[in-house]
């Protein structure tokens, strides 16, 4: 009998797999030869195949369809929720160092200089704000396109739908919306902003809540300066970057002692909210403190903010770069 | 990238997730509370995921793993003896078809399934009642696809083994 017992012994992984639908059509042929000529393998072979009907049966059962429904509408709920805490962001590498761009459903969050590229883990912004960082997967790509036509000085707007959350209140919000809205070359001063935003005494609130915004570039708080046209400061201490933004954009910086700041001599002026734009020796603009002007690089940048040039200096006929060699 | 909205994605297989962990875990609440970890987990990494990735079998993966996690860290608590022995089908008797649907043939056989390894318990069910192909089942237990072809047949020379004559009869059906 010792042959026949070795031969249903090889035959059993065959049997098992030709009874549960699984053999490959050669095994099925060796298994249908066997069981033809070894009864106890036929039966083996109908139980195994009784064992796969009934296991077939586990697959048609339903589920708990009440309860499943239940469960559905909750995970609905908290994947909503995880949706609103939810940023995308990644780390790019700029002519600036490592910028960590992160962007929610709504729009971009926070544009972030990094001391190293060790991605989003090293952002201070983003840290025990609630705030769940999600792998990025591509979602900030454009962004760090733009920024980079930007610093070449191939894109003068940045015009990406703006997500606020990280501002510590709603003033540092209103602050960022009223710079959001600074156009490329303008500068202004914190004193102006404030008293735009008919809180004149604000200035140094105003300064504050730009040194932490949490969008620099796409809301250009570089383009903003103390009341002497100092350049004050930048994204904690990063007055350079705040230097090669506004020279990126025509801005003409001097540097004093250890501070720069921007020649105001050197650029068309706006006075509070004139529609014309003149050279910086027009009427009694020398006198004007800068809380009551804008000013221009250029007179491109002046127009193209939909200024006229002024009837009386005729900055058109007589441009800045005529009467100042830097 | 070719993805499909999650919410799409979940609606799509959030019915059988729940289903195979009800199947290999010991009670419907860890069931529930693990294929919710499982889509939120997903969630997560969705963005990621390639555009031309089989979803379905990433999301039995990612819900295997943690199934035997939670195993493991109810092992560690020294609970999971008690709760296997307590375990009745809990779940089968919660739908509207009642007990009565489920014969006694079936009920030996899960009782066998519920006794597998934790292994071959999740390649069984993936197996014969998901259908998911060896390869993937492979993924989700981190194995070759013959392995985890060999745990399938040796649950069902456990269930052979187990049942012995009480085997049910070649007319049981659904």
């Amino acid at each position: 009998m010792s042959p026949k017992v070795t031969s249903c012994r090889a035959i059993e992984p065959d049997l098992v797999a030709a009874a549960i639908g699984e053999a490959s059509p050669a095994a099925v042929v060796r298994v249908q030869h066997h069981v033809h000529s070894c009864e106890p393998c036929l039966r083996e072979m109908e139980r195994y195949q009784s064992i796969d009907r009934v296991v077939g049966d586990l697959r048609r059962a339903p589920a708990g369809a009440d309860r499943t429904d239940t469960a559905l509408g909750e995970l609905e709920y908290k994947l909503a929720e995880l949706r609103r805490r939810a940023v995308t962001a990644r780390v790019w590498s700029s002519p600036l160092g490592p910028i960590l761009i992160a962007r929610s459903d709504q729009g971009v969050v926070l544009v972030e200089y990094l001391e190293s590229a060790r991605g989003a883990a090293a952002s201070r912004m983003l840290r025990g704000r609630g705030i769940e960082v999600l792998e990025d997967g591509g979602e900030t790509e454009q962004f760090h396109q733009q920024i980079l036509e930007y610093l070449a000085g191939e894109r003068t707007r940045l015009a990406w739908p703006l997500d606020f959350r990280l501002a510590g209140s709603d003033f540092q919000r209103e602050v960022l919306q009223v710079t959001a809205a600074l156009p490329y070359g303008a500068v202004t001063s914190y004193a102006r902003l404030a008293r735009e935003m008919g809180r004149p005494t604000a200035v140094r609130a105003v300064a504050q809540a730009l040194r932490h915004n949490p969008l620099p570039i796409v809301v250009p708080c570089h383009r903003v300066v103390g009341g002497t046209g100092a350049l004050t400061g930048y994204a904690g201490n990063k007055l350079g970057l705040k230097e090669r933004l506004l020279s990126l954009e025509g801005v003409p910086i001097a540097h004093t002692r250890r501070e720069g700041h921007v020649v105001r001599d050197a650029m068309y002026v706006v006075a509070d909210h004139d529609t014309q734009y003149c050279v910086p020796t027009c009427g009694s603009l020398p006198t004007l403190p800068l809380w009551r002007l804008t000013l221009f690089a250029s007179r491109e940048r002046a127009e193209s903010s939909g200024l006229a040039p002024c009837t009386d200096c005729r900055p058109d006929l007589h441009p800045l770069s005529t009467q100042l060699k830097l | 990238m070719g993805l499909e909205p999650f919410e799409a994605v979940m609606s799509a297989h959030h019915a059988e997730i729940v289903r195979y962990l009800r199947r290999v875990t010991f009670r419907s609440a860890d069931a529930e509370d693990l294929s919710q970890e499982t889509f939120l987990r997903a969630f997560r990494a969705y963005r990621a995921l390639p555009g031309d990735a089989n979803v379905r079998a990433w999301l039995f993966a990612i819900a295997t793993n943690l199934f035997r996690n939670n195993l493991r860290s109810a092992k560690r608590r020294r609970a999971a003896h008690d709760v296997v022995k307590s375990r009745g089908r809990e779940h089968d008797g919660e739908g509207p078809e009642g007990a009565a649907l489920f014969n006694e043939a079936r009920a030996a056989v899960e009782q066998v399934i519920d006794g597998l390894p934790a292994k071959q318990r999740a390649a069984f069910v993936l197996r014969k009642v998901h259908e998911l192909p060896y390869e993937d089942i492979a993924k989700s237990l981190d194995c070759s696809a013959d392995s985890a072809r060999a745990h399938v047949f040796q649950a069902f020379r456990k269930i052979r083994k187990t049942l012995g004559d009480q085997l049910p009869s070649a007319e049981v059906s659904a």
